[in-house]
């Protein structure tokens, strides 16, 4: 009896230990940031270089290759995302973001991009819009858009 | 038959009501204002005001052609209502190739930075009004035509436009003369933040044309050489632009203008920027067409950006002027965005 007792204490004590170090890789893979860019099916190259992705972000492309047009979709720059977003890319706050594409959107050099509260209706939007380009902080949960990879990698 | 008839106007009217309903879902339209309330001490006074009210619209309308109109309600002494509306631009764009675009309206000339970058918002503006060479009319703000442009091309980023417009004194909806203005602009960004820029303007203004309010009584050719450039960056910000101006008539020959000004900006913090401006206005000796006001101008100034739709700014401005002479003037500006 009290065998078997200690050997559920101990059973219980490696499962909190897992659960912990869990948790701790969990904590440590979202403060990082790491980042996954999806794209529409059509339009979207399956691979980009980060100087080319900056570039598709600060408004320098109107169309990809094969001539659709490109529409960048992001989540909104007050989330925490959002934040992450504009520091990765952009090198800005997120308000600094929102005023460069309101400088850039009322110069009529290009149009703003769709913003959204939420990373399922980004993903959704862009499975929905040819040319459609956005970034997440996890692998895209819909087979209807593609993984872009960004100096080769999924996620950067 | 009258009942199945009807039946079939009603499917009919829904399914176009449908396919409007689509459409006008597919088309992104934004509207958005933006206003300044200002107050300035000059000569012992103490006044408030605002500026302009500024109405714009941008809309997609399918994936190649876009929208944007922007008009303004602002104070005129002469209207009736002590008010006035004026379109400032109307532009339709057709994207036909890659970063290359057919423009067609009623467009900022493309001959400056500032021309190009600035609308009549005052909240994106780094100082708190246009440099002097604008209020001078050294260069035509707009241009009514069409034109072609592009941006962002190569590994320099090069960018173009080129405008054919009625030119200068014909009005909104028809030009005034058969010669028409070209407006030619080139720059590149050869790194981020950085943009260099020349432009080249010729318009044949005709005798007895009304341009900004005066009645021009020489045939003038003129033309506009502008260089530029900008630096926006996360600490500094330069922006410095001059416009060689040559007007030609019969009784004057060609007479020369230098228009030129330095502004400078440095972020204390991403909301803190302190700024200064230096303006000079230099006409040549029997420049008819421009008003002869050879004018120097320092500007000092602070920005609090509150965010990227409201700032405020405090600013110190001295002009030395040959017609006006000394004139010190403090401003404050509230502008905002909404």
């Amino acid at each position: 009896m009290n065998v078997s007792k200690i050997f559920r204490q101990a059973a219980i004590g490696r499962y909190l230990s897992i659960c912990v170090l869990l948790s701790v890789c969990l904590l440590t893979k979202a403060q990082d940031g790491s980042l996954t860019v999806i794209g529409n099916l059509k339009g979207v190259p399956a691979e980009m270089k980060m100087a080319e992705l900056k570039s598709v972000f600060m408004a320098e492309r109107q169309r990809w290759n094969d001539g659709t047009k490109v529409t960048i979709a992001m989540i909104k720059s007050t989330t925490p995302l959002g934040k992450i977003i504009s520091q990765r890319i952009y090198s800005m706050s997120g308000d600094e973001v929102r005023g460069f594409w309101a400088g850039i959107s009322f110069a009529g050099k290009f149009e703003s991009p769709v913003t959204f509260n939420t990373v399922s209706e980004l993903e959704n939007f862009v499975s929905q819009n040819p040319g459609a380009i956005a970034i997440l902080d996890k692998a895209p949960e819909s087979p209807e858009v593609r993984t872009v990879l960004i100096d080769g990698k999924k996620a950067f | 038959m009258i009942g199945k008839r009807k039946v079939a106007s009603y499917l009919a009217l829904i399914v176009l009501l449908h396919f409007f309903a689509i459409t006008a879902m597919a088309q992104r339209t934004q509207i958005r204002g933006f206003i300044d309330a200002l107050t300035t001490l000059q000569d012992n006074k103490v006044s408030f005001g605002f500026g302009e009210q500024d109405l714009f619209i941008t809309s997609e309308l399918n994936d190649r052609l876009s929208f944007l109109g922007e008009s303004v309600f602002k104070y005129t002494p002469s209207s009736p209502t002590e008010f006035s509306v004026s379109i400032e631009r109307v532009i339709i764009k057709y994207n036909y190739y890659g970063n290359h675009n057919l423009l067609i309206g009623k467009h900022h000339t493309p001959l400056n930075y500032w021309n190009d970058t600035y609308h009549h918002g005052r909240v994106f503006f780094p100082t708190i009004e246009r440099p002097l060479l604008f209020a001078a009319n050294i260069i035509p703000l707009h241009t009514t035509g069409i034109g072609a442009q592009g941006h962002d091309l190569g590994k320099l980023r090069f960018g173009y436009d080129l405008m054919v417009g009625n030119g200068l004194g014909s009005n909104e909806i028809s030009d005034n003369d058969k010669n028409k203005s070209v407006s030619m602009a080139v720059h590149i960004k050869p790194v981020e933040k950085l943009r260099l820029g020349v432009s080249y303007y010729y318009d044949v203004i005709s005798k007895g044309a009304d341009v900004h309010e005066r009645i021009i009584t020489w045939q003038v050719n003129q033309q506009l050489f502008t260089g530029s450039i900008a630096y926006f960056g996360k600490k500094f910000e330069l922006l410095a632009e001059s416009t060689l101006g040559y007007n030609r008539t019969d009784t004057t020959g060609t007479k020369q203008t230098v228009a030129s000004y330095v502004y400078g900006g440095f972020r204390i913090t991403e909301k803190i920027i302190p700024y200064f401006r230096l303006d000079d206005l230099h006409y040549q000796d029997g420049e008819i067409y421009y008003i002869k006001n050879n004018t120097t101008s320092i500007v000092g100034g602070i920005r609090f950006q509150i965010n990227y739709l409201a700032a405020i700014k405090l600013e110190y401005q001295h002009i030395h002027a040959e017609i006006e002479g000394n004139v010190d003037k403090f401003t404050a500006q509230f502008a905002i965005g909404f």
